[in-house]
């Protein structure tokens, strides 16, 4: 199995780069490598050989490991006890490895093949090594090292630790789902390892928690040095020595100090193998590849859409666009549910945090004001970056074009339909964001006068379609125009003619979106200026509606136009998944 | 003529600028109430025919008729009259069953929807199935749902790639009767299908494709009876065997 792994690796790498070397004979992935190119050379190595690292060439650069160890003397107790934490915190919030997922020509093909269990992991586990060396080797580009050594030295370090989060994770995947297993030899083997890390983390947290409450702390450097020096002795020490271990290469100031702590990390990437290898072992005593069908199960599920009662019917007469508008509509009725809304946390936690230096900085403090602040953070989301991220348009549909080509409606209609519904939901919830930050504003701009506040409000919610629809149209334009160049669905294509593709396609989607708005902004700077000095504020009203039904107008003209491009389409240009 | 293909090609950009033509000046024509086999093996051309035909892919060159309306430069009147069952059931996730049919009645704007839809159902056994997503189906009763969305309005012309593709035993056999109904009724029917011995039962006559050109077009009986097919044998297996250059199978044997 060994070789015929191998196999597989060395064959599917090789025709990967091959694929792309020879796609590279189009013109369109031809420029796409070389703008790719350019910007990893201009943004990555023209900085690192740029005058700020020339001139931080010219002085002695520590290693990473004797710099942290400068600043915090318990540093590497203290690296050691984070990942203890995270160690810990994976039984609570496990995140699914995908080493136990096989892809279907994996499960189509190797399943039914005369290997062992054991043997189809060992074959994931080494499949998944390439992806994570390459992740390896790009962290080390980032680290500010003069020497191509250290980067060397790092890059190795990097995937060990990556490597071995990988596989505890996967161990914690198989452990969780047998926690309530009916076979006691199974549930014993599930829960000794959160046993043990449950008291590794509390003889290591007792004594920091002890020593920061009881010694008196200044400031947070100096309380990380009294909790790293309570560990870095004694039985907290011990217990932290694999998590240490495996971290130490990272820091190592010379080759031969990498060596040592390189062997020392792969020995406890070994055992964290050895553990997941026999732990699926036994689990496969109480029910043969539950773990497998568990895992491809959950995958299934998160694919597929369930059915929810929407009360809303597609009525058997009317315009095109709105059976577009209905299609796009029950998708995200449908789709949507917790767990896709997990991507906008970040975003939402960053609003959050604007909010609070917001009210730091004015002083308010009320949560009205930092309310208003994040209402109108969401305004400008919704507004400026909304149509870029809901794609519930043209562009997710492009994988459905030889659905919607035999259709007997009008092309124009088709591209209109199709932006519709997430035009129109990105307006509400601007609308609806603006209308909260309105009413909460004398909290947060208690300066403005409440004609201002309200010509503004009124402004904004004029302004915000007429950016979504702009957008969506020159998103869709691109999609028309350019269907290679645009992702079908969730695929992320990769490679560095797709970087430079899509760089080409977001300064040429820029580029429409100031022509398209241009004139909308002068006709509406031209009424303002006009208007202004008799009604004050309120000229941002009227200036704003000239603004938006230029943008309509041209919505419309634009949508037309695009027609007979959507005929044009050629399916073979529409770019398929690698 | 319900269907005209008129020096039909079509040809895709190769890799490395090079062009591969798929289809090279094909022509035929079927009229109302015909029933045409469309047969050749891997490659020949048969799937870029049916996609062409049903307004999917531009032909390169040459033109496509159905009903005397061009599937280019007429297209919406054109397609308004076909009907495309693909081999691959291509549906929208988020829908149910039911909401397909609709979608395609409001589209195609079919009149007594609700009896065509409730008697669709039924013959094609989806009962019970109305209200389910595509992913939660077979892919038999995907393939049946794309049919019923094929059905479900008065097309004048019916284009099948490989329709029996997933169905169960029953699903084949009712098929079979639905494919020669449509045809008795006056449609155009297209169907293209490597089970030769579906195609010999249910169409009128046949046109063989290899490397994107036809090579043969008639009855079973006409093509049998042909000088280059003499001794061949008189069913369409030998006869197509011969034409596409593999020999007579009962002679290998």
């Amino acid at each position: 199995m060994l070789g015929a792994s191998l196999y597989i690796i060395v064959c599917s790498t090789r025709n990967r780069i091959v694929r792309r070397l020879r796609r590279l004979r189009e013109p369109r992935y031809l420029i796409g490598a070389v703008v790719g190119a350019a910007y990893v050379y201009f943004s990555i190595f023209a900085r690192m050989r740029g005058p700020g690292m020339a001139g931080r060439r010219g002085r002695t650069t520590p290693s990473l490991g004797a710099a942290l160890a400068t600043v915090q003397p318990g540093a590497s107790a203290l690296v050691g006890a984070a990942l203890l934490v995270i160690a810990a915190l994976t039984w609570i919030f496990p995140t699914d490895s995908g080493l136990i997922e096989f892809s279907e020509a994996e499960t189509d093909l190797l399943f039914p093949a005369p290997v062992t269990r054991r043997q189809l992991l060992i074959h994931r586990l080494m499949r998944s090594q390439l992806p994570l060396l390459f992740g390896a080797v790009v962290s080390s580009i980032f680290v500010p090292f003069n020497a191509i050594a250290e980067r060397v030295r790092f890059a190795g370090g990097m995937f060990i630790v990556l490597s071995a989060i990988r596989v505890y994770f996967t161990g914690v995947t198989l452990a969780r789902a047998r926690l309530m297993s009916e076979s006691v030899p199974a549930r014993r083997v599930a829960w000794t390892p959160l046993v043990a890390i449950l008291a590794a983390a509390v003889t290591v947290g007792a004594p920091m928690w002890r020593a920061v409450v009881t010694e008196s702390a200044g400031n947070i450097p100096a309380m990380l040095t009294i909790a790293g020096g309570a560990v870095s002795s004694g039985p907290p020490a011990i217990i932290l020595w694999p998590f240490i271990a495996l971290v130490r290469p990272l820091f190592a100031g010379s080759a031969t100090q990498f060596l040592g702590r390189f062997l020392a990390a792969v020995v406890v990437l070994a055992v964290l193998v050895a553990w997941v290898l026999r732990s699926d072992e036994a689990f496969q005593e109480a029910a043969v590849d539950q773990a497998a069908r568990t895992a491809r199960s959950r995958a299934q599920r998160q694919a597929a859409p369930r059915v929810r009662a929407t009360m809303w019917s597609l009525a058997l007469s009317g315009r095109t666009e709105s059976v577009f508008f209905w299609k796009n509509g029950m998708q995200t009725l449908r789709a949507i549910n917790i767990r896709t809304l997990v991507p906008f946390i970040p975003f939402v936690l960053f609003s959050v945090m604007a909010a609070t230096l917001r009210m730091s900085a004015s002083g308010a403090r009320g949560p009205a004001a930092g309310s208003c602040i994040v209402a109108l953070i969401l305004a400008a989301f919704s507004t400026l970056l909304g149509p870029q991220t809901v794609r519930s348009d043209l562009r997710g549909d492009l994988r459905h074009l030889d659905l919607l080509k035999t259709w007997p409606v009008k092309a124009a209609a088709v591209i209109r339909g199709e932006m519709l519904w997430p035009a129109i939901l990105l307006t509400l919830c601007a609308w609806f964001a603006v209308v909260c930050g309105t009413i909460l504003s004398t909290a947060a701009f208690p300066e403005l006068t409440t004609p201002w506040r309200l010509s503004l409000s009124a402004a904004a919610m004029l302004v915000a379609p007429a950016l979504i629809f702009a957008q969506f149209t020159v998103h869709n334009a691109a999609a028309v125009l350019f269907p290679g160049w645009v992702p079908i669905g969730n695929q992320r294509p990769r490679g560095l003619d797709m970087l430079g593709q899509r760089l080409i396609l977001f300064a040429g989607v820029l580029l429409a979106l100031v022509v398209m708005v241009g004139p909308g902004a002068i006709a509406g700077f031209i009424v303002w200026f006009v208007f202004h000095r008799l009604i004050d504020a309120a000229a941002l009203v009227p200036a704003a509606m000239v603004g938006l039904a230029i943008v309509c107008v041209e919505v419309l003209l634009a949508t037309e136009a695009l027609g007979p491009a959507y005929e044009r389409i050629d399916l073979s240009d529409v770019e398929r998944g690698e | 003529m319900a269907l005209v293909v008129e020096q039909f090609t079509r040809t895709y950009a190769g890799p490395s600028g090079s062009t591969f033509t798929a289809v090279d000046g094909l022509s035929f024509q079927v009229r109302s109430g015909e029933i045409v086999g469309l047969i050749g093996p891997n490659g020949a051309g048969k799937t870029t025919t049916l996609r062409a035909l049903a307004g999917i892919l531009r032909p390169t060159s040459g033109r496509v008729l159905v009903d005397g309306h061009d599937i280019v430069a007429d297209a919406i009147a054109a397609k308004r009259r076909l009907a495309f069952m693909p081999d691959e059931p291509h549906l929208f996730e988020y829908l149910t069953v039911g909401e397909h049919l609709r979608l395609v009645a409001r589209l195609y704007q079919v009149e007594d929807f609700e009896q065509r839809a409730k008697a669709l159902i039924e013959e094609l056994e989806l009962a019970g199935k109305e209200r389910s997503l595509p992913g939660e189906l077979s892919r038999g009763m995907r393939q049946k749902v794309v049919i019923a969305c094929g059905l479900v309005r008065d097309a004048s012309t019916l284009l099948f790639d490989e329709p029996l593709t997933g169905l169960d035993p029953v699903g084949i056999r009712r098929m079979r009767q639905t494919i020669v109904a449509r045809g008795r009724s006056g449609a155009c029917v297209l169907v293209s299908s490597h089970l030769l011995h579906l195609v010999e039962e249910i169409c009128t006559r046949v046109i063989i494709m290899d490397h994107g050109r036809k090579i043969a077009d008639g009855t079973v009986a006409e093509l049998a009876s042909r000088h280059d097919l003499a001794g061949a044998g008189s069913n369409l297996e030998q006869i197509f065997m011969r034409v596409t250059g593999h020999g007579s199978p009962v002679a290998q044997e």
